[in-house]
């Protein structure tokens, strides 16, 4: 007997990584307003999650209220903020745990470190990680910004956080595997989630609920990760669960149902 | 809604087969390669094995052509030349085997530039029947930059290369579609971890949507990363064809490729 499978398998998933703003070095589709919406619409998803470009490359935490203003802006197609943190230094922040009640308090679902592109040792976090464990926010990350042990590190001393591993990349399977299999806090979305028959691999190995629907709009070409799953070899039950039921179960503190 | 079945027919012209010793791949065996087609929409893929690239050519053709005897008219096979082993006894195995339908060069892995000697037999092996050759191409590669094969178009115009990843980076695509421009025997295949359907457009947009190939690396990489950025990039219908399947289906000549309804194929 073959797989279920139904288009209406591929509505409703939610976006879980996306880029706002203009990308120095690439040639990649716009992230405006306008046409986040637009991405929206044309592959009926239920909403995003959204990062700011100058977080990442000029500004870290001022990014943060271009992402928020995305959201804000598209708060109505379920589309919701995540900010960026830096560790605590005179004159750029104060406080990682008022920064994290202030992120709660404007509805900000998930937080995004760049240790290596920020020049920090993610261990210069570890008040960020409690308070994220404590309001039940997840931690995304870059595999490209982290190394395996920093990660494993943070994993095990904060088991309660959410982590969520990003642009992953083809080449990396045999650390990943050992970091889900020692991590039930580690998930891994599909942006650049690229080695074959990846998804349908971890998926078999009963990890299905560890995979997070994501394009990487911004940073990466939103068909890559669109088409991944919508023409996997998985049931439709499996595909919904990582299109969207995954991000609804880390993302709920951020206010998605 | 982009719905859990293809539209599309698709000839992938760039794939390979086995395992690879970097990193670990689930499944690389051509019967998951097979399923994968199936729900892909790809009619046929050509494959050089990852054995005969990364370590033994003469063992690793006879892989492909192991798959291409499993799954025939699924998949066709490419005839790996390392020049660094014995190139003239695999192009005359090439001649005889009607299973091999094109060359593959690997000049980054094997060390050794498009444009030395070594390679010269298979340049005119391709200028005197008109057999495909696939290349890795990469930018900056003192190998297989794109540039390097416009001293191998000048001096072999018949021969049919396909400039795979098209330098890889933005800036390779930049310099493959100069080259491409220049030299109506160089084709574009669309490959690569930095290749988006905005650069896809670009190439359409500067040497024409049919000398544009469809290619994903897949097992190395997985099919549909390549393929959706082609499938979702703001092509017409009719580019975004010729680029998936009916480009393939006109450059395959010299032993055409299995399969396919016809409809691709013109002049």
């Amino acid at each position: 007997m073959g797989l279920a499978m139904t288009d209406d398998a591929t509505t409703g998933w939610f976006d879980a990584r996306i880029v706002t703003g203009a990308h120095p070095s690439s040639l990649v589709p716009s992230t405006d307003r306008d046409a986040i919406a637009a991405h929206l619409d044309t592959y009926a998803m239920s909403g995003a999650l959204v990062s700011a470009m100058a977080s990442w490359l000029h500004d870290p935490l001022g990014g943060n209220a271009e992402a928020t203003a995305v959201a804000n802006s598209l708060s109505d197609r379920g589309v919701l903020a995540c900010w960026t943190a830096v560790p605590t230094t005179p004159g750029e922040l104060d406080s990682l745990d008022k920064l994290v009640a202030q992120a709660l308090a404007e509805g900000v679902a998930a937080f995004r470190i760049h240790p290596h592109s920020h020049g920090y040792a993610p261990d210069a976090l570890l008040d960020l990680y409690a308070a994220l464990e404590g309001g039940g926010l997840p931690l995304c990350v870059d595999a490209a910004e982290i190394g395996w042990t920093d990660l494993d590190t943070i994993a095990t001393r904060f088991p309660m956080l959410p982590i969520v591993l990003s642009n992953l990349g083809y080449r990396q399977l045999r650390r990943l595997w050992s970091a889900l299999r020692d991590h039930d806090n580690l998930s891994v979305d599909l942006v650049d989630f690229a080695a074959h028959q990846a998804v349908e691999w971890l998926a078999a190995e009963g990890l299905s609920d560890r995979l997070l629907f994501a394009t990487g709009l911004g940073v990466r070409d939103p068909g890559e990760s669109i088409v991944r799953l919508a023409w996997s070899g998985l049931d439709d039950e499996t595909v919904t669960r990582i299109g969207a039921g995954n991000a609804q179960r880390l993302f709920a503190a951020g206010g998605l149902s | 809604m982009i719905g859990r079945q293809p539209q599309h027919r698709v000839v992938d012209v760039h794939a390979h087969l086995g395992p690879y010793s970097l990193f670990y791949i689930p499944d690389p065996d051509a019967a998951t390669m097979v399923s994968v087609m199936d729900r892909t929409g790809t009619e046929v893929t050509v494959v050089a094995a990852n054995r005969a690239i990364q370590q033994d050519a003469h063992l690793g053709n006879s892989h492909s052509l192991a798959a291409v005897d499993a799954h025939p008219g699924r998949i066709a096979a490419y005839a790996v030349i390392n020049p660094w082993q014995d190139p003239e006894r695999e192009l005359e195995r090439l001649a005889a085997d009607e299973r091999f339908v094109g060359i593959k060069v690997h000049p980054s892995l094997h060390k050794y530039p498009v444009t030395g000697a070594r390679y010269a037999a298979v340049w005119a092996f391709a200028e005197e029947t008109g057999c495909p050759v696939l290349s890795h191409s990469e930018h900056r590669s003192a190998y297989d930059a794109p540039s390097l094969f416009e001293a191998v178009a000048a001096k072999y115009p018949r021969a049919p290369i396909i400039l795979g990843h098209a330098g890889i980076t933005p800036a390779g695509v930049d310099e493959a579609i100069e080259a491409a421009a220049r030299y109506e025997s160089l084709w574009l295949e669309v490959c690569g971890s930095q290749m988006t359907g905005p650069l896809i457009q670009e190439m359409i947009d500067r040497v024409g949507s049919r000398r544009v190939l469809f290619g994903s690396d897949f097992p190395f990489i997985d099919q549909r990363m390549s393929l959706g950025r082609v499938v979702c990039a703001p092509l017409t219908d009719g580019q975004r064809q010729d680029v998936l399947s009916g480009n393939a289906r006109r450059l395959f000549r010299w032993r055409p490729l299995p399969g396919g309804t016809g409809e691709d194929v013109d002049e």
